[in-house]
């Protein structure tokens, strides 16, 4: 069985999804449904107890099998981020948390400093951290040695739809990482979804790309398609490329004839 | 019996490399050559870093089956003194050699730490990179070598495959599988900045051999990851006790590993000795070589005094002078580089410790 597993929490499919953005909660609930996601994330900020219509919570946690991880977007500090996770998980139960920081309101590039802060103090408390970072392959290391659950790179910016524009360090990273490597942001098409998969990358986020689609609903079962699709492709262990060029005196022929 | 570690047996993403090594592969050798020389062309560059061992002591308690320095073997046993080892250094610093590996056999009271942490004081006086391969020790032991100047540790595992283990390790300390097996990870915790592995090959089946190795390389360099680990492959060669190895590695064989190993392990540094004959070296120079031995004595002594007549712990095959083999290197466009480390970064290194959390810097 070729499950991920975060922590001690095993989940069957490799596509997590983010859930703002849609047009409406009911949209957004037949998203995850069809893309048969078991993780799903949705930020603190659209929890909201007073205001039914508005909560993103109440009905997320009311769907079967699937398990909620609570985001600090908005955070523009550890401190904050911090504080947003304890709320978060006193809120839903759960022991999971999306740390994400940005301190730039236009970009939403992560900043590093901080969030390795409040992904050291929140791993300690013993939360299940996932934080979410440019593609730095120091950085992904220094984040597991303070005992993240995984690390979530970004492919491109934030809701730019550029894809794998990081895929050199994504490749870095995954080499090296010892923990889930999830790539998150910037993804477009489901095809991309299956590259970073057959990359090797444990998972991937999507939310633009299926909330911003003429019709989610059905963008989330290709991104669910491209995701195993990818998964495969890498368990299968892609063919090697043969575009090399091959010169004109072997490289070999030191060797003599073989046997 | 302690079980083998998780990461030695897991066969997950294991399959390319598999693929690459086997001499029936559907991957002709010629395409992973040329993979492999263009990751080491744009990782590398065209340079190799070179370094020449200084054996120190061949007294050893143990009976390997496979070395001439067993307890058995009549070599003539003994160690070099602190004159002595200033004496060879300054012959190895005029051939140009600036990296150098400190060899002893298992600890004896004629040979054991304190003797090894003098010898290293001594030649970090003089080289920039100090390294040792030697019996294994306590994490303490390694933080205290460390302080006087080591940087790297060399430690083979032999054969990963246990069985085997036990059986050509016929008595002596060196008996303890999972022990040595730990040496480079209580080096690198102990503040050591550069760990070299290897498996000799010959003495267990090879395709599984280096897989076991690939994945102790990819173990150590994903836990460990601030420090430098390298790889090599030596070939059993002939030595005086004349062990008959199970398995005999072609040059096709080792030349696949090596290819293999750069595919897989982009970043790492692979080292190539003195044991593989000329023509073979140069070969492989550039197709995924980062580091080669040169001008190597396998007798305790032997740059200053000459030959000793003695044969060493096995018989080297590529012979060249310092001089001859540069030059070859040079007619390939290849730079020999000898120094590629400072002492200004000598001393433990700030290790953070695995499995989460840092740990205090070392003082
Ligand atoms: S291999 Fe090392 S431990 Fe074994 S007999 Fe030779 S010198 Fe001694």
């Amino acid at each position: 069985m070729d499950a991920l597993h975060i922590g001690s929490h095993t989940f069957n499919s490799r596509l997590i999804l983010g859930t703002g953005k849609f047009s409406s909660t009911d949209v957004m609930l037949r998203a995850v449904r069809a893309s048969k996601a078991e993780l799903v994330t949705v930020a603190l900020r659209r929890f909201n107890r007073e205001q039914l219509e508005d909560d993103l919570f109440g009905p997320l946690s009311q769907l079967e099998g699937i398990t909620l991880m609570p985001n600090t977007s908005g955070a523009s500090t550890a401190a904050e981020a911090v504080k947003a996770a304890h709320i978060s998980r006193e809120l839903s139960g759960s022991p999971f948390i999306k740390v994400e920081i940005h301190p730039n309101p236009q970009h939403l590039m992560p900043d590093p400093i901080e969030t390795f802060e409040a992904a050291k103090i929140l791993a300690s408390e013993g939360f299940l951290v996932m934080p979410y970072i440019s593609a730095d392959p120091v950085l992904a290391k220094r984040l597991e040695e303070v005992g993240c659950a995984s690390v979530m790179p970004l492919g491109a910016a934030i809701g730019s739809g550029r894809g794998l524009s990081t895929a050199g360090m994504l490749e870095i990273i995954i080499r090296e990482s010892a923990i889930p490597v999830i790539v998150d942001a910037g993804l477009r098409a489901p095809s991309e979804a299956a590259r970073a998969m057959e990359m090797g990358c444990s998972a991937v986020l999507v939310n633009s790309a299926i909330a911003a689609a003429e019709n989610p609903e059905e963008m989330a079962a290709a991104f669910r398609d491209g995701t195993s699709a990818g998964r495969r492709a890498y368990r299968a262990g892609l063919m090697t490329e043969s575009g090399d060029a091959v010169p004109t005196s072997p490289l070999t022929s030191f060797l003599g004839e073989r046997r | 019996m302690k079980e083998v570690p998780a990461w030695l047996v897991d066969e997950g993403s294991t399959a390319e490399m598999r693929r690459m090594l086997s001499s029936d592969s559907p991957v002709d050798i010629e395409t992973l050559a040329a993979r492999a020389r263009a990751i080491t062309l744009r990782r590398f560059g065209r340079t190799i870093s070179l370094y020449a061992p200084l054996y120190l002591s061949n007294h050893c308690p143990s009976g390997c089956a496979y070395c001439g320095f067993a307890s058995d073997r009549t070599t003539l046993r003994r160690r070099l003194e602190e004159d002595e080892i200033r004496r060879e250094i300054a012959a190895m610093k005029k051939l140009g050699i600036r990296d150098i590996l400190l060899l002893t056999g298992e600890r004896t009271a004629v040979a054991g730490f304190d003797y090894l942490r003098r010898a290293v004081e001594i030649a970090a006086e003089e080289m920039p990179r100090v390294s040792v391969e030697t019996f294994p020790m306590s994490v303490e032991e390694y933080r205290e070598l460390a302080r006087c100047g080591c940087t790297g540790v060399t430690i083979y595992q032999e054969t990963y495959d246990r069985g085997r283990y036990e059986e050509l390790h016929r008595w002596g300390p060196k008996k303890d599988f999972l022990h040595r097996l730990e040496t480079p990870e209580r080096a690198l915790e102990g503040g050591i900045k550069t760990v070299g592995i290897g498996a000799l090959l010959g003495l267990s089946e090879p395709v599984e051999e280096a897989l076991r190795l690939y994945r102790h390389a990819r173990h150590l360099a994903k836990t460990w990851w601030r420090a430098g680990i390298s790889a090599s492959f030596p070939r059993m060669r002939p030595e005086q006790g004349g062990w008959q190895p199970p398995f005999n590695v072609s040059d096709h064989q080792l030349a696949r590993m090596i290819l293999a190993f750069r595919i897989g392990l982009p970043d790492m540094d692979l080292a190539l000795s003195t044991r593989e004959r000329a023509s073979f070296r140069d070969g492989m120079a550039g197709l995924g070589v980062t580091r080669m031995s040169i001008a190597s004595k396998t007798t305790v002594g032997g740059y200053d005094e000459g030959e000793t007549g003695e044969r060493g712990q096995f018989d080297i095959s590529d012979e060249r002078s310092a001089g001859e083999f540069c030059q070859a290197l040079r007619n390939r466009g290849i730079e020999p580089v000898f120094k590629n480390w400072d002492g200004a970064y000598n001393g433990p290194a700030t290790q953070i410790i695995p499995t989460g959390g840092l740990k205090e810097t070392i003082p």
